[in-house]
Formats: C-alpha cells, sequence, structure tokens
C-alpha cells in the first residue's frame, strides 16, 4: 500500500504537460475510431491514469473517463472525504464518488452517444466494474485501447524525464548507503535503503536482495534477520510521484570481485546511456560486451511503461524517445553479477 | 537457501510458527472446499486486494497480478510479473508457480482442462472479464461469501499471528512516536517507521497520516507537510506479519496538548471503550459501532459519525488490512468467538480536528482479549 511522498506540484507536472498528452491520446483516439477511453486504476495499475492526470490511488480503486472532449472524469468508490485529498493530486478531473464507479462512467458514455469506446487492458479489466458499465451502456461497443495508447504513450515528456530522473536520483543515493564491508545482515540493508529513499520522498521503495550471488541469483524482499554472503546483490524499485525506476548493484567482500563489479556498474553505465533506437536490444549489448573482458551475457531483460502497469515487460526493439529499465545478469570470469539502470532512447 | 518446506530462511519473527498457520489454513480451506461442494477454486490477487490469494498460497504479491488455481491435489499460483514469479518460487512452499506473461490465456487454458468441475471464484468481483465471460462455458460460481468467512473466522494459530503482529504495531508506533518532531516532513515519520519494521520481518504496512489542527478532516498519504508547534498527528499504522495486519490508531500532540485537545481526547477513549465493551460472541458489528456513536450523540456530536465525517467505527483485521465486518450500525454481520477486529471511534471533532484512537481484540465467549498494549493517551512529543 502507498505511504510514500503523495502530491502534484506544478513546477515538476505542469498542466500543460498534462493537456499535451490528453490531446495527442485524443489524435490517436479519433484516427482509430474511439468516441471516449476508459483507464482503470488501482495500486498496481495506476500508471495510465497517472500519466494523463498525474493522480495515484494509494488505496482502492477507480475509473477515468476521458471522453473527446471537456474535463476527464474520475469515479471512485473511495468516499466523499477522500475527494479532497483527490483533487490534491488530480486538478483537472471532475471527480465523482460514488459506490458504483462502473454504473457512473456507464451512463456519461451512454448519455454522450458514444458508439465506440476503448478500454485499456478491456480483457483484464475486473468484472464486477465491466458489469456495471455494460449494464449502464447497453448499446456502447467496448474494445481494447491498448496499442493506441501504447503507440501514444511510448515516446516521454520532459515532464516525465523529470520525474524519472528523480526516481532515479533516489534509488542511486539509496544503495549508495550501502558499505560492502559493513553488510552483515540482509534484513538492515533492505531497511537502510528503504529509509533513505523514502527520506528523500519517495512514492514507494521495494527492496528484494540476493543475499548470495554463488548460490541464488533470485532475489527476495527480505524482511527480518538473513546473513549476506560474500557476494550479494541488492535491487531498489523506488517510484517518484508516479514514475518508477529500478536500480540493481551487486556488492562484494573481497577485493578482486569488488574490481570486477565497478569495471561492470561502469559498462552497464555506458550502455544505458547510449543505446540505439530500432535495434535489437540483445544485439547491442552482445556487440558492447567486448569492452568488458572475460564477460559472459547470461541474461538481459527490459521494462517499460505503456500501459498501466508501472514496469512491464518490453518487447521488441527500443524506440526513439522512449524510456526502458534494463536489467543485465553477467557472468565475470566466472563471478556472477547483476546490475539494472534505467536509460532513455534518445534518437540518433 | 530453503527453510522449513522449502521457504527461505527469512529470519523474520517466526519462521515454523508462520508454516503452521499456513498449514492450518490450506488443511482448513480443503476440507471447507469438500464440505461446500467446491471443486476448484479461481482466486483473485494483487498488492491491493490480497487475502483471498494469499489465504491458499501464502504469497504476498507486491507487482502485477496473480491467479491461482486451488484443487484438492495441488494449488498452482499463476503471476504475470516475471520478478515476482522468481520470489514466489523462492517464498511459497508447496506449491506450483507459473510465470505467465498472458496471465489470462494460460488461466483460461488450465481452467479449460477441468471441465465439469465445480469451480468457485473469489473475489468475483475482481476476476479479469476475459475469464469471467466464460463463467458457463467453465462452470464458474461466485464463492466469494465462502471465502469471506474463512477470512473472517480465524484459527486459533491465525490469532496468535494477529497477536504478533499487533505487538509488532505496538513497537511500531513507539518509533513512529519518537520520530515526531517539529521541522519534520510527514513522510520521514513514515521513513522511520518503514525501517524499522523491515528489522522485524514486515513485509508490508498500511499507514496515513494527519498533521496539523481543526483544518484537517481525515488522514492521508503524506504529503510533506511539516510538523509544528501544536499540531496534532494522528496515524493508522497497519504492520503486515507472516501475511496478518494488525492495526493502531493513535493521535499525538507536538507540545503540550491544550484543553479542548484532552477534553476531545478523552471522549474518544470512551467511545473506543463502549466499543470494546460492546464485543462479544454473538452481537452485531451495528451494536459495536452503535455503543460507540451513543458517546458521540449523548455530547451532541451525533453528525460526526455520520459518513459526512467518518468511514467505518472499526472493522476486521487479518490477511487484508481493511477486511470484513465492517463495524458500522447497518453492517448486521454477527460477530463471532474467533474474529479478530479494531474498534477505533476515529472522526473529525469540530473543535480541535480528525482525531483516532484504536485497538485491536480478538473476541471470545464472554467478551474479547485486546491485543493492543500500546496506553490509550494523547501522546505529547517536546515541541
Amino acid at each position: 500500500m502507498r505511504r510514500g511522498l503523495m502530491g502534484w506540484n506544478a513546477e515538476e507536472l505542469p498542466r500543460a504537460a498534462l493537456d499535451a498528452r490528453i490531446a495527442r491520446l485524443r489524435v490517436a483516439m479519433q484516427r482509430n475510431g474511439f468516441d471516449a477511453a476508459l483507464f482503470y486504476t488501482n495500486l498496481v495499475q495506476p500508471s495510465a491514469v497517472t500519466w494523463l492526470t498525474g493522480f495515484t490511488p494509494y488505496w482502492s480503486d477507480g475509473m477515468l473517463l476521458l471522453p473527446r472532449e471537456g474535463a476527464p472524469v474520475f469515479a471512485t468508490a473511495l468516499s466523499k472525504r477522500v475527494a479532497n485529498w483527490i483533487r490534491t493530486t488530480d486538478t483537472l478531473s471532475e471527480i465523482v464518488n460514488t459506490p458504483k464507479p462502473g454504473v457512473a462512467v456507464g451512463k456519461r458514455i451512454a448519455e454522450a452517444g458514444c458508439k465506440r469506446v476503448g478500454v485499456l487492458e478491456y480483457d483484464a479489466l475486473p468484472a464486477g466494474l465491466y458489469d456495471e458499465i455494460a449494464g449502464a451502456a447497453r448499446h456502447v461497443e467496448l474494445a481494447d485501447l491498448g496499442s493506441v495508447f501504447a503507440d501514444t504513450r511510448r515516446v516521454i515528456d520532459d515532464a516525465e524525464r523529470g520525474l524519472i530522473g528523480r526516481a532515479d536520483a533516489l534509488a542511486r543515493g539509496a544503495l549508495d548507503q550501502i558499505d560492502a564491508d559493513k553488510a552483515t545482515d540482509a534484513g538492515e540493508v533492505a531497511g537502510l535503503v528503504e529509509k533513505q529513499a523514502r527520506l528523500g520522498g519517495a512514492e514507494e521503495a521495494y527492496i528484494a536482495i540476493a543475499a548470495d550471488l554463488d548460490s541464488d541469483l533470485r532475489m527476495i524482499r527480505v524482511a527480518g534477520t538473513l546473513p549476506l554472503a560474500g557476494r550479494f546483490a541488492v535491487r531498489a524499485s523506488v517510484a517518484y510521484k508516479g514514475a518508477w525506476v529500478r536500480r540493481t548493484r551487486s556488492f562484494a567482500h573481497d577485493e578482486a570481485a569488488r574490481r570486477a563489479y565497478a569495471d561492470a556498474d561502469a559498462w552497464l553505465a555506458r550502455v544505458a546511456s547510449s543505446i540505439e533506437p530500432g535495434q535489437s536490444l540483445a544485439a547491442q549489448l552482445q556487440a558492447r560486451l567486448k569492452e568488458l573482458p572475460d564477460a559472459m551475457l547470461r541474461n538481459a531483460t527490459a521494462e517499460s511503461c505503456i500501459g498501466s502497469y508501472p514496469l512491464t515487460a518490453a518487447i521488441g526493439a527500443p524506440s526513439a524517445g522512449s524510456f526502458l529499465v534494463l536489467a543485465v545478469e553477467l557472468s565475470l570470469n566466472g563471478l556472477p553479477w547483476l546490475g539494472a539502470a534505467p536509460a532513455f532512447i534518445d534518437a540518433r | 537457501m530453503g527453510g522449513p518446506m522449502g521457504r527461505p530462511k527469512w529470519g523474520g519473527p517466526s519462521e515454523e510458527t508462520h508454516v503452521t498457520v499456513f498449514t492450518d489454513r490450506r488443511a482448513r480451506l480443503l476440507q471447507e472446499m469438500a464440505g461446500e461442494g467446491i471443486d476448484v477454486l479461481l482466486l483473485y490477487g494483487n498488492a491491493w486486494q490480497n487475502d483471498y490469494l494469499r489465504y491458499a498460497t501464502d504469497f504476498g504479491i507486491l507487482e502485477g497480478q496473480a491467479l491461482a488455481v486451488v484443487r484438492e491435489d495441488g494449488i498452482t499460483l499463476y503471476l504475470d510479473h516475471a520478478l515476482e514469479a522468481d520470489r514466489a518460487t523462492l517464498e511459497c512452499s508447496g506449491i506450483e508457480v507459473v510465470h505467465a506473461p498472458d496471465l489470462l490465456g494460460e488461466v483460461d487454458k488450465a481452467l479449460s482442462r477441468l471441465s465439469n468441475r465445480r469451480i468457485g471464484t473469489a473475489p468475483a468481483r475482481l476476476i479479469p472479464r476475459r475469464l469471467a465471460a466464460r463463467a458457463k462455458d467453465l462452470n464458474l460460481g461466485d464463492r466469494t461469501a465462502f471465502l469471506d468467512r474463512l477470512l473472517m473466522g480465524k484459527l486459533a494459530s491465525e490469532v496468535d499471528a494477529i497477536r504478533r503482529a499487533c505487538k509488532v504495531a505496538d513497537e511500531g508506533y513507539a518509533v513512529f512516536r519518537d520520530a515526531a518532531r517539529p521541522g519534520r516532513a510527514d513522510y520521514e515519520l513514515i521513513a522511520e517507521a518503514e525501517a524499522f519494521f523491515r528489522s522485524k520481518g514486515v513485509d508490508d504496512n498500511f499507514q496515513i497520516i494527519g498533521v496539523g489542527g481543526p483544518e484537517v478532516r481525515g488522514m492521508a498519504p503524506p504529503s510533506g507537510k511539516r510538523l509544528k508547534a501544536g499540531d496534532m498527528v494522528t496515524t493508522e499504522l497497519t504492520p503486515c506479519v507472516d501475511g496478518y495486519y494488525a492495526q493502531i490508531c493513535r493521535t499525538l500532540v507536538v507540545g503540550e496538548p491544550n484543553a479542548e485537545q484532552r477534553q476531545a481526547f478523552a471522549l474518544y477513549r470512551e467511545a473506543m471503550e463502549a466499543g470494546i465493551a460492546a464485543v462479544r460472541d454473538g452481537v452485531t458489528a451495528a451494536d459495536i459501532a452503535r455503543a460507540e456513536n451513543d458517546i458521540f450523540r449523548r455530547e451532541g456530536l451525533g453528525i460526526y459519525v455520520t459518513d459526512e465525517y467518518t468511514r467505518v467505527r472499526g472493522h476486521g483485521v487479518g490477511l487484508f488490512a481493511d477486511t470484513k465486518p465492517h463495524i458500522l450500525e447497518d453492517v448486521t454481520t454477527r460477530i463471532d468467538e474467533g474474529m479478530t477486529l479494531i474498534v477505533h471511534p476515529n472522526t473529525y471533532h469540530p473543535v480541535v480536528g480528525y482525531l483516532v484512537l484504536g485497538d485491536v481484540v480478538a473476541v471470545t465467549k464472554t467478551g474479547c482479549e485486546v491485543f493492543t498494549e500500546t496506553a490509550r493517551e494523547l501522546f505529547s512529543m517536546p515541541a
């Protein structure tokens, strides 16, 4: 459940940026024959609504209706008393507090005479909400909006770049707190990293640790006491005002591994800052591996934000103007190493 | 890397007892399913609403969504997020974990193989539309009420887990209170509590906060407000231990409380104690709410116990931070021995602002046992 800093700040997220996003999406909606669009949101699937309005729910769920014209309508089962708080993070939507958000938006689209309405991630829409919408808008065709939204959403603007940059600074600052020589307990490390991120104003921080890289590269969300081995890795997934990044770093007690890890960190930073758009990420990583002698690529994944999830597996070559999180697993002359870093894909 | 039953040794407060609770719960679920004539359960979960899924799988999901298929001969947990699937293979014991990027497609296929079986779903309102649309073909039926009954009526080992969680909540509130100093931002207080919780085996926490005076109408996530002398700081702190959430609601004042704040607090304390006194096997949720609200009505403050100013007068605690039954005057759910509740008359006070106080109790035949040990006082922190 969200319990970090939440709020809207005009300098970080200007109203003009939100207006521009909505305008872009409306053009795409019109081009694809959608009279309106619907977006479900909860704290696990907040990102589309956050991108359009700045609002992220800390609890419960809701539905955003984006008509072709006029203000968006946010319908939620959160009580009327919470409307004031919603207003502090969403300054542009009409807020409707109702026990049946689906009925509220269904009536709106029916009354507006909509014929075809796009629903982001239509198949996954909660059945209860779907029944409410369908019952209130019997003659409206509902269809998936996924690719239309993703194509519009993929290119990030300056405001989002700034928020991602702030989230990344929080993640890096939090991981900088780890002193590999002194770190002996994974629970303490997790607490330290999370505390630092939250003290800096993180909206959310999920810390995961692989406590013994030599035996298992998988990460758990540690709480309590768990001894750290000589080589371990820590992943900080950090959100700031709805923008998410992941950073993973590997740590070692022995000097030789530490040097190898520092080289790998520097390599990842170089790679993340120079990814070519339109070309296979796997091929680019393989080609860049020659900069790191004796390294072998074990695995690589990319995540991006193109739907309701903050970060989800990215498919296909990275596109110009987009953002992704790159996670890499290497063997450094036999030493296991994990790293992850955000990357802005600039046009070349 | 495996602890008992393959679970990693994460060294939380209760590794062995944790396994016992889960084993007890799973055995009960299968037994009750057989008794109800349910062949298979399809359970949905995400980081917001995870209690139904966690009951059967013991997995505390953070990112993405999950569906679990529960059969007599085994449980399969489908997760659409790769990192979460990785984590589940380490953290969950005795269940099959499947990373399913196409979550709905995979589960649809799995359910299709279970033809002619009676499949119950819970919570039905959150089951993805595509699967719900095949209810007739797949023989799906809404069994949310069945799961709700199990979630509300706790086993002895679950009650013990909540007792442990309450102890951590008490300790967490002390950390939160000590962090409250003039000039600090509201989110910094929560950061201190979170660091403490991670060291205590707490993997989640629900917490909202209010800072200020009569202008404060409720609690919300922190907004960056900085504490100053005279502010009331309200919080509802809800750590999750071994999957079970326990809550504590307390109010503190930065500096010495004034006469109005003391007087208002005395009323809330009286209301909470009236509510707790009403708790016993056989009463209804409405009886408890009425006992709390009558104290406010007696003082001419009845308007402040309506939904204009407050949400609930308490609720269940367990695998969800805000589980059933909700303590309201129009909720007629019977309160049974073995239920665990928080009684909290939290609401707006017209003179001093939003004020909170709440304790967790376990229902017994003749009354209740109070688990919260933090003093029922209006705390004062140096200004």
